[in-house]
């Protein structure tokens, strides 16, 4: 019986246990500073916030596990936010065009930085960061740095609703996550393709020697990538009713210090997304926590940065080699 | 007989230069071009050709990328990546634009200190990929926030303000005396390559097995490699704010992409161990003339971004076939 529980909790799933406690430890230490900090309705707000972060941290999970990286987030969530509000104008009627649209943006991007790194063997950072810089340009080019009379739209009422209604006194965007953390963690854990992703991060050339297509796989995952980031992108319009410039990024950073904390190996092959999701939910709590400590702007990047580090070093080391 | 092999074996030895200096050769190239394209179409819209004025602005508004992208290739070589130049930038941008007083004692002292900042910021991220044995992308991520941040708790507003004597001496106005530190960084960069620490960086680069094995010490090359980026992104901090005369905690954070686009147009391999600062410098100045092209293209700097992001994709496509062409045949 000992013996299986040890098997059971194996050190990826201890470090998952960990991000939830320490998810946990944050909303006791918020109740703390800020008595009301760990009620129904606060807990609720967290977690919506969250969701934001947990849905970029969906796709960035894929990549890094195929030991990869995309650092083309922010401009495509930025992107997305903007087409959406602008091929939308605001028109219930126009919404189901403005977000095919926009998830189709998302996922071409995505495919490209695939293409780039399966096919052209162009680095990750390389390849997404030069992305980040094309979507930059295009955004603002083609909106005139916002300036756009059909960038002052607001995002449909019907997506609007769909992330602010309730449902049994649950937000709209909580089922929304739900889906995606329910679908994302079958697919990782019970498909061919999933299993092939930890195959690839694992050994990408005994991936390739056992009849796992590489090729495809990689482009698949850096497409779904583009797609959850694209779909933050319209959550977030959604629940803010405006886009604005720069709102993409600060989901970056979070969407990978979110898959770190929940315990990913960086290099690829090892963890799970309901780490991932641990990991936005207590980063989105500690964000809270700090804010209602009139934490300024600055002091949370840095902040920010301090963890990642910390966080590296407990269990982000490399083997020492020689 | 023996003439002939000899001849053979000279064939494949310059073929072989031609192949490891493929990079170098493609970037002059690159730059003749865009310095014709730019002086054409100068002439076109202004009826002159370009004089002291332009070459001397071009020049200014380089200087911060080549030192930035002086660093970066000192880390990229080694097989590494360096996000953080943005940050480091801002943040010593920021102090010398708070710090720095009219004195000649001030100035001298203050330029010193930022360096000594500058490497400080490096070794941090040094230590944390040597000692730490971390990912440089993610140790770099990282820092990068913390820098960023550190430069905004400094200078919370644009301003400060930088002395005019200290503007005349990195960034003349009147004269391309900045041309004199680009020779100079290409010449430290030579004496460099050949030095102990040079050869071992580029050892690392190569084949870190290998390198350990012939006794070449990891862990210190590593951590000096991000120090000297870092001194060199402080540079770069250091002339940026000589030629915008004030300090701006933001202004930085554009030179984490560029200072990558310059080295890759440069030459360097980003698999480390192959390249030379000298192209990256090149690559930086590439940039510039395309930025000024677009300018007088008439193409909206909004843009801009764009076509860096587009840059550096089809120079990291061109320079990857480029190699491997040439060592196919080398």
């Amino acid at each position: 019986m000992k013996k299986s529980m040890g098997r059971f909790f194996t050190q990826e799933r201890r470090r998952i246990l960990y991000a939830y406690a320490a998810a946990v430890l944050l909303f006791l230490g918020g109740e703390a500073v800020r008595p009301g900090f760990a009620s129904v309705a606060s807990i609720e707000a967290v977690l919506v916030v969250a969701t934001f972060v947990g849905i970029v941290a969906a796709g960035q999970t894929f990549v890094i596990l195929i030991g990869g990286i995309d650092l083309s987030v922010p401009w495509v969530l930025n992107g997305a936010a903007i087409l959406l509000v602008t091929a939308s104008l605001g028109q219930d009627a126009r919404a189901p065009y403005a977000l095919a649209l926009t998830l189709g943006m998302g996922a071409a991007v995505g495919l490209l930085n695939g293409v780039g790194v399966a096919l052209l063997g162009i680095p990750a950072v390389v390849m997404t960061l030069a992305m980040n810089g094309i979507m930059e340009g295009l955004t603002l080019g083609l909106s005139g740095g916002l300036t756009c009379t059909a960038c002052a739209s607001y995002a449909p009422p019907l997506v609007q609703a769909a992330i602010h209604g309730n449902l049994l006194g649950v937000p709209h965007a909580l089922y929304l996550w739900l889906a995606v953390i329910l679908l994302v963690s079958f697919v990782l854990s019970f498909t061919a393709f999933g299993r092939s992703a930890y195959a690839i991060g694992n050994n990408l050339r005994a991936s390739y020697l056992a009849g796992v297509s590489v090729t495809a796989t990689t482009i698949a995952l850096y497409t779904l990538s583009g797609l959850f980031s694209a779909l933050s992108g319209i959550m977030l319009v959604g629940f803010g009713g405006q886009a604005s410039l720069g709102m993409g990024d600060p989901y970056l950073f979070q969407s990978i210090a979110a898959v770190v904390i929940g315990g990913v190996y960086i290099l690829g092959g090892r963890g799970h997304y309901l780490g991932s999701v641990a990991g936005a939910i207590s980063l989105v709590a500690l964000v809270s926590v700090l804010l209602a400590m009139n934490m300024p702007d600055y002091g949370r990047s840095i902040i920010y940065g301090v963890i990642i580090l910390v966080l590296l070093l407990l269990y982000g080391r490399e083997e020492s080699r020689y | 007989m023996p003439r002939d092999a000899a001849r053979r074996l000279r064939r494949s030895r310059s073929s072989h230069r031609l192949g490891q200096n493929a990079g170098l050769i493609l970037v002059c190239l690159l730059l003749a071009a865009c310095i014709l394209g730019y002086c054409a179409i100068f002439h076109v819209s202004q009826q002159r050709f370009p004089g002291s004025f332009e070459l001397t602005s071009t020049v200014n508004n380089t200087m911060p990328l080549a030192m930035a992208a002086l660093g970066q290739t000192i880390v990229v070589v080694t097989r590494g990546l360096d996000l953080s130049v943005g940050g480091i930038i801002d943040l010593t941008n920021a102090i010398a634009a708070v710090a720095m007083g009219e004195s000649a004692a001030s100035m001298v002292g203050w330029t010193v200190a930022v360096l000594a900042i500058g490497a400080g910021l490096g070794l941090i991220n040094g230590l944390l990929v040597g000692v730490g044995r971390l990912q440089p992308i993610l140790v770099t991520l990282a820092t990068l926030s913390i820098f960023q941040g550190l430069a905004i708790w400094v200078l919370p507003q644009p301003g400060g303000a930088i002395p005019p004597a200290y503007s005349d001496v990195l960034a003349n106005g009147d004269y391309p005396v900045s041309l004199f530190y680009v020779v100079l960084a290409a010449l430290l960069w030579h004496a460099f390559r050949r030095s102990a620490l040079g050869v071992a960086i580029f050892a690392i680069g190569n084949d870190e097995q290998a390198a350990a094995a012939n006794g070449i010490r990891l862990v210190r090359t590593k951590i000096l490699a991000y120090v000297l980026g870092g001194m060199f992104a402080a540079a770069g901090g250091l002339f940026l704010a000589a030629t915008a005369t004030a300090g701006d905690a933001t202004t930085g954070n554009g030179y984490t992409l560029t200072s990558i686009v310059a080295v890759v147009l440069g030459g360097v391999s980003l698999f480390g161990g192959r390249g030379s600062a000298t192209g990256s410098l090149l690559g930086a100045f590439v940039i510039t003339m395309i930025v000024n092209l677009l300018f007088f293209a008439h193409i909206d700097p909004l843009y801009q971004a764009f076509y860096e992001g587009l840059f550096l994709i089809i120079a990291v496509i061109a320079s990857t076939g480029v190699g491997s062409y040439f060592r196919r045949r080398g």
